[in-house]
């Protein structure tokens, strides 16, 4: 079985980024990064099928220079080889770029399967695996939290998820794309040393803008365009209860006596 | 130029979301009257001729596929309806519920049409002949001002706000004759029912929920206790489901339950726009959380910044007391 997964090295969720004086991008100066959490899983995924269908699992990543830090990450999980398209110009954050570029990469791997995170943390589009599976003709789930592959009959059986607790099962012919959602499998804890010995490991770089399809490519033919970017506002006008644990929870439960809920 | 028309695609039967067609409906109005068009409805299921009967009073028109082929999510089936009526009508907008069928299709519809899409969106603004969605970004840490360079736009919209007014409309009911494919690479075969274990948690006056931020298992007795002070029910957010603590009966938020309580706790819950998707519509929300910066606190009414373990079984003792001297 020749696996692929796709991972983005994106922002660390847990820290608001600062926006740029320009309004329409975040500053990359100070920012630590990370895997995408359900790129993650896409790769505990993609792990799993390898350990009961044997065969190999290759990680891509399309991004700057530093985005071969996720493919270290991978690396220490488990994955047999890995590859880089960089893309310093624009910084993975082109969707139809990342889009040709994964394209380019699934024509040359022709793999059995193709997993992706169902969304990224940083622009939350949920779009990436679906373009990508219109772009090499595969068909594609998404959301999916349970996977069952029959090799012999080049099918896979998939739960997707529907919302409110619904699911729906479904079955697809192979080769196929699969987003993946939250908690499809356990994620394993990864050791920072395991990280390090990882970078010894080789990464086969493409220069994205040696590519031939970077020659079609412009910055502004992403279609969607971000005009102004801004800090949420308070929408429930948010009061801050302050003091000691027992002071701060003797206030808020006057202002639910108050408010009429306790 | 395209014309002025709007697609949205409606939600109807099992295991879709029937909630989003309002908001559907609310935004798709706006944008077809701004450009003088048409407010077309696609639905697609399997026994829906009450649901479109009902929708047509707010639309130009309704077209309708009413079939045993849809008794099932069929990604492949709806984007080629949505495929041929982006044909047929040119379309200034297509819009969907920010829903598991609208974030499955519109990429799908937008990757066909070659244009582009803006998911999750909370709100549209017109300014002048411009059209700009807002949406979150950074897991809702930041939110943008987007607008498309492609039409038509295509776009996902969060659910709530408020019921469309009735308009006058008496949309006509078209139905629309789905040839069968003639390959068939994805073929669904069956939706899955949640299964309902004990407390229902969409039904209960007050709601405490735990997230990531409660740590350890054995905590989550801190969530528990306050519940049980205030009369409530436990609840908690996703990451809790997936890490196997608890079963998605017990989850708030878009995968998990809709609740509308009149008070909701939200205690280590960071507050992803998954998660708010589920409690927005709290009458009063309480966040409790470490990090000052976290989402949850622009939705919530209050808010304690601080360690869990410290302020819950305070809150607890003062829950006990207050209600203890009623």
């Amino acid at each position: 079985m020749n696996i692929v997964t796709f991972v983005k090295h994106v922002p660390a969720s847990a820290v608001t980024p600062k926006i740029s004086a320009s309004g329409t991008r975040i500053e990359e100066d100070g920012l630590s990064y990370e895997v995408n959490e359900t790129d993650l899983y896409a790769l505990e995924e993609a792990l799993y099928q390898r350990s009961l269908h044997k065969g190999s699992v290759t990680a891509v990543t399309v991004g700057p220079v530093r985005a071969k830090d996720a493919l270290y990450v991978a690396y220490a999980k488990g994955v047999d080889h890995a590859i880089h398209v960089i893309d310093e110009a624009l910084r993975g954050t082109n969707p139809s770029f990342n889009v040709r570029a994964g394209a380019e990469v699934l024509k040359q791997l022709r793999p059995d399967i193709v997993f992706a995170g169902i969304q990224a943390d940083d622009d939350l589009q949920g779009q990436f695996g679906v373009a990508l599976a219109d772009a090499v003709s595969l068909p594609v789930i998404t959301a999916v939290s349970e996977v069952r592959i029959d090799p012999a009959k080049r099918i896979v059986t998939v739960i997707r998820e529907l919302g409110a607790g619904f699911k729906e099962e479904l079955e697809a012919d192979l080769p196929c794309l699969l987003t993946v959602q939250f908690g499809i499998r356990l994620l394993r804890y990864t050791s920072v040393m395991s990280i390090v010995k990882a970078r010894s490991r080789k990464i086969e770089s493409l220069r994205g803008d040696a590519q031939p399809f970077a020659l079609q490519e412009r910055p502004a033919s992403s279609h969607l365009r971000v005009v102004e970017l801004s800090y949420p506002s308070n929408r429930g006008n948010c009061e801050l209860v302050t003091g000691s644990a027992e002071e701060a929870a003797g206030k808020l439960v006057r202002k639910l006596v108050d408010g009429g809920v306790v | 130029m395209a014309g002025g028309n709007v697609i949205v695609i409606g939600e109807a039967g099992k295991g879709q979301t029937e909630s989003a067609n309002a908001r559907l409906i609310a935004i798709g109005d706006q944008l077809a009257e701004h450009g003088g068009g048409k407010l077309v409805c696609l639905l697609a299921g399997q026994d829906i001729g009450a649901k479109a009967a009902e929708l047509s009073h707010y639309v130009d028109e309704i077209r309708i596929s009413d079939s045993v082929q849809h008794a099932h999510y069929d990604p492949e089936a709806l984007l080629r309806m949505a495929e041929q009526l982006v044909d047929e009508l040119q379309p200034r907008a297509v819009l969907l519920g920010h829903t598991f069928m609208g974030m499955d299709l519109a990429p799908r519809l937008a990757a066909k049409l070659r244009v582009g899409v803006a998911s999750n969106c909370f709100a549209i603004r017109i300014e002048d002949d411009a059209v700009y969605f807002m949406r979150p970004m950074y897991r809702g840490r930041v939110h943008a001002k987007v607008t498309m360079d492609s039409t038509p736009m295509v776009a996902t919209l969060q659910l709530g706000g408020p019921e469309p007014p009735l308009s006058n409309r008496a949309g006509e009911v078209k139905k629309i004759d789905l040839k069968p494919a003639e390959s068939r690479r994805i073929r669904p075969l069956r939706t899955i029912e949640p299964v309902r274990t004990g407390i229902d948690i969409t039904k209960a006056d007050i709601v405490v929920s735990g997230g990531r931020g409660v740590g350890e298992k054995e905590n989550f007795a801190l969530v528990n206790d306050l519940a049980e002070a205030l009369g409530g029910v436990p609840a908690c957010s996703r990451p809790l489901v997936d890490m196997g603590w608890f079963s998605t009966s017990l989850q708030v938020g878009l995968s998990g339950n809709t609740v509308k309580p009149k008070l909701y706790i939200a205690c280590g819950i960071s507050g992803a726009v998954e998660h708010l998707h589920g409690m927005k519509e709290s009458r009063i929300i309480v966040a409790i959380n470490k990090d000052p910066d976290a989402p949850i606190f622009k939705v919530a009414h209050y808010g304690v910044v601080g360690d869990l373990n410290e302020i819950m079984p305070q809150l607890t003792r003062k829950v006990r007391e207050c209600r203890s001297q009623k």
